[in-house]
């Protein structure tokens, strides 16, 4: 017995062979009981990693952590060729302080800034989803959520219960937009989360074009009264439909 | 336009490189040894395959992932305990030793048995114990199916060097689940 026809045993098993190789190695094989006994012990080892380790599919979760992160670098890398400031300037401090120097407006992200609005409330979104927890406040008590608001932002958001359309409550956070602190609350659809930040008109540009979804992400936005909604989700296009006007004509 | 070409490269990244995503998820486990490190390598795996992915032409997009998920995994292991990352060629003098020994094998083998009987967390302790560069070789071909050629191309060495390492893999797994036995 050589080292190399031990190799070959291996590589026989492995299906490596062309046929005359085979051949070749079986014949080995039959007269070498080293041989016979590598192989057998290769088969036997084979058996018992096959049975002990079948292949599992990969963890859903993980499944929607890489799909939401390769979202995040997507609207990143979007926002850095689209306009400046990109969301990270933005959340450079010392970007926001030279904004508030140079510019006499609370309008500006960019011209066109709808757009990066709707790339903002996405990031957030998204960054959201791949926190450990996607709220600040984990409450499905809309008595809870709103006065938790109140004492951290000038205006708390109107707060339903959507429980009984089937869009619990999960609680809320708070979301940054440019340099304006926003409240966000989180609803639940199945196992989709629905991000619904209430952002006081006036603040940013106003919306020419919403998109109706960013990398995969569906969008609705709509104005009531002083306030400007944006929501954002996976869920479908029809469900995030059917939330805003569950929202909408809640009391 | 960036956003067209990112978005069609995205649905080409989520049908050619996502469906491999089970088998970067397990070479990541058996590299790391746990799920959640598992998970993170895997995750900035596939983020630096997807930035990538415009250099992937038309190979063959499994190998192609699972080799960005060993070096990202690798990358992972050096910064968080190189005592792991042991070099093979440290491990040649005691693989010459033990190829001797093998060699004295006669053809009734109770180790066949015995590797019939070990459970599954003996074998995964034996397997774990493999220096890394048996243990990749192992686990591509013997758990997730791999040939010589791709599993060279995952771990960037010539197929005969596959070779060598995947039976002395298995040697080395066979003595330990034997030894243990004894």
């Amino acid at each position: 017995m050589t080292v190399s026809n031990v190799l070959l045993v291996h590589a026989y098993l492995d299906g490596e062979l062309n046929a005359a190789q085979a051949l070749e190695i079986e014949r080995q094989i039959a007269v070498d009981p080293t041989l016979a006994a590598e192989r057998a012990r290769v088969e036997a080892l084979r058996t018992a990693i096959q049975d002990h380790f079948p292949r599992e599919p990969a963890p859903p979760n993980l499944v929607r952590r890489i799909e939401a992160a390769i979202s995040a670098r997507q609207a990143t890398r979007r926002l850095d060729t689209a306009s400046h400031p990109s969301w990270r300037a933005l959340a450079a401090s010392v970007v926001l302080t030279a904004f508030l120097a140079s510019s006499s407006t609370w309008l500006l992200l960019t011209p066109g800034s709808t757009e990066t609005v709707a790339d903002v409330v996405v990031a957030n979104h998204l960054r959201a989803l791949m926190a450990t927890q996607p709220i600040d406040i984990a409450s499905s008590e809309r008595h809870t959520v709103k006065p938790w608001f109140n004492g951290r932002i000038p205006q708390a958001p109107r707060v339903v219960d959507l429980s009984r359309q089937e869009f619990p409550l999960l609680g809320g956070r708070i979301d940054v937009i440019g340099r304006v602190p926003v409240p966000t609350l989180v609803y639940q659809r199945r196992k989709h989360l629905i991000s619904l930040s209430a952002v006081p008109s006036g603040t940013f540009a106003n919306m020419a074009s919403v998109p109706r979804a960013i990398a995969g992400y569906n969008i609705v936005s709509w104005t009531d009264g002083d306030t400007v909604y944006w929501a954002v989700s996976d869920v479908a296009a029809s469900d995030l439909d059917t939330f805003v006007k569950d929202f909408r004509s809640a009391s | 336009m960036d956003r067209v070409s990112s978005d069609g490269d995205r649905a080409r990244f989520e049908t050619l490189v996502l469906p491999y995503l089970a088998d970067a998820y397990t070479l990541a486990g058996w590299l790391a040894g746990n799920r959640s490190d598992a998970e993170d390598i895997v995750q900035e795996g596939c983020l630096r395959a997807f930035q990538g992915f415009g250099a992937f032409a038309n190979g063959n997009p499994r190998a192609w992932l699972l080799a960005i998920v060993r070096n990202t995994a690798c990358s992972w292991l050096g910064k968080n305990r190189s005592s792991d990352l042991v070099l093979v060629d440290d491990l040649v003098a005691v693989e010459q030793k033990q190829a001797a020994r093998c060699g004295n094998r006669g053809s009734v083998t109770p180790e066949t048995e015995l590797i019939a009987k070990a459970d599954a967390s003996k074998l995964q302790a034996a397997i774990t114990e493999l220096p890394l560069a048996f243990r990749e070789a192992l686990v591509l071909r013997d758990v997730q199916g791999l040939d010589y050629r791709e599993i060279a191309e995952v771990t960037r060495v010539p197929v005969g060097t596959v070779m060598s390492r995947l039976s002395r893999a298995r040697q080395k797994l066979v003595s330990a689940i034997a030894t243990d036995e004894r």
